[in-house]
């Protein structure tokens, strides 16, 4: 069954779950990430787009507190990942596009070692329930280097959300994925939302932001070309030369051109 | 025109790489490398060719004449056991080194098998000639001779062999296909060597003279002796003169004699080439999984990690069920005492098997001297692997920091503090180490009793107990070195696939090995001085061995006080370690 996508809701008394400020993140000379700023309320899916290099994995990795900003702020649940890092990383997931996993554990063992970590109490039950929803509890005694990519991928998953995040993080997280895989994770992206986490997406595949996100925001070259709601984005380009889709907005929006006259 | 192009992407390759590690120069780091990676081969190999050094070593005599056809005769008969070995061992199909790219831009083009087997060849040649360079080098230290004709002489063994190793696999892999199991050919190969080596001894019995007495004087002649006269009737010579030929050109001691010897060699190789290119057999499949674990033994070999690349074929058991409630840092030990397991595997406990073995007969040849007493053997080994583990135990255990580098974009997003993080990771090696180095403690205390010259027991308590104390504080420091190199330097140890190599990053592992010496010493420093205050002190009122385990105590104290101060800057610097600019992550 097909789950619907997130719909927005006006509710500015709900107080954003990220709240990102003049975000920058220099590398030496190079500005990977620009002045960015924007925010994130609960149930909200925002999609993270732009070309390559545009800094929305820097921006993701700032946003988790694997990397430190250069300048700028992020709240996670009112909590600065710099000065608060503990608080703010217990309430967040983040999922790479490629599965990091201990070689050594089996799946089981994942579950364990990161039960300790986040100090979760019914981590057997939360867990298994995991494993039998991504479809990977009969590979509960298998080691990673035994697992497909999908599966190494659905334990990375059932790993970050064992300790019910409100916020996650994902960095195109339908990378190796099957079309039913593909399917599972887009319900499960929803589902989480549903249930009240703010959810960031990086993607190059716009049909599925589409499909998943409420929000949308666009980068170039680091900085915020455009933010907001789908429709507002669609409408704010549509308007300019009556394009439909978030495809249309995203290459008039970052000047891209298609090859097509 | 393939093999043009073969030899083109070769070539470029080499130059390429050559080239950009001369750039790599421009960088501190690996200009400091350089230098003392240059040095160290400068002393090692070169410096006895410019006279510089009078030392006798650099006199290189070549080997008497008495001793040359032993030398060979001993040669030829280590080459045949390894050619038995490449026989019995493998148990995998037959595999071509080739590396990823290579695969996905060869396997799929318009290539033939030969030539693709031709290429694998010619660039083994590469190896092969280096190698037989370094072996030259090293061989001139215990050799002598002409170094041309000992270069040659590798070149030619290595050759032979690299070819007889690549018919063996394909051979193998159609005995496989035939249906025969690994261990009945292993089976089979072994029983041959076993009845051939009992027939050559029923042979033999009543031709040679007995077994010489080798507790006395001259017993290496004597032993030499033997072997030449045991190697040189019956049916060994002829069993061995195909291996005796290919050592031959080594042994050559003039121009003349060398090309005389090579001619029977390269015919060995033309007949081995011929083998090898006409085998019918599939090493395409083999060698997409091998270069796979090439890739990653790479990988981890530069990241100085070598345990990393076997890739774990078995789940471990856990160490002891860890609890979701507790210190988060027990997770990180929990979780890298698996990883340890995961090489305590039958091979480690037949390994320990062989040490025992090789000491148990060390302790009965007639050069040990002391006449064999276990207790005094097992006594000194006990000390030296103490003292060895001390130094040596935290470069060979890295279930730490050092393994977790290359995913520290993971571990950072962990809920925990830096220093619970360094805590946890340096917890797993440093157990290991105090576990063994106390049964160590406990075997030598035991033993001293037994000795020639025993000591008190008293003596032996105080000693234990005040190590058993200090060692624990000493191993937490000695971890935390290299787990801080790791951290400051990460460069330096080299993460990843493209990781940098050649005797610059040599020189740079020998800094930090030097660095992490005199680190270790000055960091002892306080601790020592405390120690030696309370030694003197209860010495002076008549009660040292008093003073030497108050001493002990005070010495933990204060490296207590050292390991924690040192856990909370190196849990700083990682709070602070940014792996954009370090990892590729």
């Amino acid at each position: 069954m097909d789950i619907a996508p997130p719909r927005i809701i006006d509710l500015p008394a709900v107080p954003p779950t990220i709240e990102v400020a003049g975000l920058t993140k220099l590398y030496g000379d190079f500005t990977a990430v620009n002045d960015l700023s924007f925010s994130v309320r609960p149930g909200e899916v925002i999609g993270l787009v732009g070309p390559n290099g545009a800094g929305k994995t820097t921006t993701l990795r700032c946003l988790a507190g694997i990397i430190p900003p250069t300048r700028g702020a992020v709240q996670i649940c009112g909590f600065d990942i710099v000065r608060q890092p503990i608080e703010a990383k217990r309430r967040l997931a983040f999922f790479s596009d490629e599965p990091r996993l201990f070689d050594y554990l089996t799946v089981y063992q994942h579950l364990v070692f990161i039960a300790r970590i986040y100090s979760v109490a019914n981590f057997e039950e939360t867990g298994l329930r995991l494993l039998e929803e991504l479809e990977i509890a009969d590979k509960r005694d298998k080691l990673p280097v035994e697992l497909s990519r999908g599966m190494k991928q659905k334990l990375a998953i059932a790993c970050g959300l064992l300790h019910a995040p409100s916020v996650i993080f994902f960095d195109e997280p339908l990378t190796g994925l099957d079309p039913i895989g593909i399917r599972r994770m887009k319900d499960s992206i929803l589902k989480r939302a549903q249930a009240g986490a703010a959810i960031l997406i990086s993607s190059h595949l716009l049909h599925l932001l589409e499909e998943v996100c409420s929000h949308v925001l666009i980068l170039k070259d680091g900085r915020k070309i455009i933010g907001g709601s789908l429709a507002e984005v669609r409408e704010r380009f549509s308007e300019q030369s009556g394009g439909g889709n978030l495809e249309d907005a995203f290459f008039r929006a970052t000047g891209e051109t298609t090859g097509e006259k | 025109m393939i093999a043009g192009a073969l030899f083109y992407y070769q070539f470029h390759s080499w130059r390429n790489r050559l080239w950009m590690r001369i750039r790599r120069l421009r960088q501190p780091k690996y200009l400091a490398g350089a230098i003392v990676g240059g040095l160290y081969f400068y002393f090692y190999f070169f410096r006895g060719f410019s006279g510089a050094r009078a030392s006798p070593r650099g006199t290189h005599m070549p080997l008497p004449p008495e001793m040359q056809g032993f030398a060979e005769t001993l040669a030829a008969a280590l080459f045949m056991m390894i050619v038995i070995m490449a026989w019995a061992l493998p148990h995998s199909r037959a595999a071509l080194a080739f590396s990823e790219p290579e695969i996905a831009f060869l396997f799929p083009a318009p290539i033939s098998r030969k030539t693709l087997i031709d290429f694998k060849l010619l660039k083994s040649q590469t190896a092969i000639l280096f190698s037989s360079l370094i072996m030259t080098l090293i061989g001139r230290r215990w050799g002598g001779g002409h170094l041309l004709i000992r270069a040659l002489g590798w070149w030619a063994g290595m050759s032979v062999f690299n070819l007889h190793l690549l018919g063996s696999s394909f051979a193998l892999t159609m005995l496989m296909d035939r249906g025969i199991s690994t261990w009945k050919r292993r089976v089979l190969i072994l029983g041959a060597v076993l009845a051939a080596a009992a027939a050559i001894f029923i042979w033999e019995r009543h031709s040679l003279p007995p077994f010489p007495d080798l507790e006395n004087q001259n017993a290496f002649a004597r032993l030499s002796q033997y072997i030449g006269q045991l190697f040189g009737s019956g049916p060994l010579p002829y069993l061995l003169l195909p291996f005796r030929l290919v050592v031959a050109p080594y042994f050559a001691a003039t121009y003349q004699q060398f090309l005389i010897a090579l001619l029977p060699v390269l015919a060995i190789i033309w007949l081995h080439y011929m083998w090898v290119v006409h085998s019918n057999v599939a090493f395409e499949e083999a060698s997409i999984e091998f270069s796979r674990k090439i890739a990653d033994r790479l990988a981890a070999a530069r990241a100085g990690n070598l345990h990393a690349a076997r890739r774990p074929k078995k789940a471990s058991r856990s160490p002891f069920i860890l609890r979701p409630e507790g210190h988060p840092a027990v997770a990180l030990f929990w979780k890298n005492l698996i990883s340890a397991g995961q090489f305590v595997s039958a091979r480690f406990w037949l390994m320990l098997l062989w040490i025992a073995m090789v000491g148990g007969i060390m302790l009965r040849s007639p050069w040990m001297g002391s006449g064999g007493n276990l207790s005094t053997f097992v006594f000194f080994a006990a000390g030296m692997a103490l003292a060895v583990s001390l130094f040596s135990g935290p470069q060979i255990l890295r279930n730490d920091l050092r393994q977790d580098l290359p995913v520290a974009d993971v571990l950072k997003t962990f809920p925990m503090p830096g220093w619970q993080i360094v805590l946890g990771e340096v917890l797993a090696p440093a157990v290991m180490l105090i576990g063994l180095q106390w049964l160590l403690l406990l075997v030598g205390m035991f033993q001293g009793e037994f000795m020639k010259f025993p000591v008190p027991l008293e003596w032996r308590l105080s000693v234990g107990i005040s190590a058993a104390i200090v060692l624990p504080f000493i191993n937490l420091f000695g971890l935390l070195i290299p787990n801080a190199w790791a951290l400051f330097f990460p460069a330096w140890f080299h993460l990843g696939k493209d990781a940098p190599r050649g005797f610059e990053t040599m020189g740079q592992q020998l800094i930090l090995m030097f660095g992490q010496v005199i680190v270790l010493l000055v960091g002892l420093l306080p601790a020592g001085g405390v120690f030696t205050l309370f030694l003197l002190g209860g010495t002076f009122v008549h009660w040292p061995m008093l003073g030497m385990v108050m001493g002990a105590f005070a010495a933990a104290i204060v490296l207590a006080i050292e390991v924690g101060i040192g856990i909370k800057l190196l849990g700083n610097v990682f709070d602070r370690f940014d792996v954009s600019g370090e990892l590729p992550v």
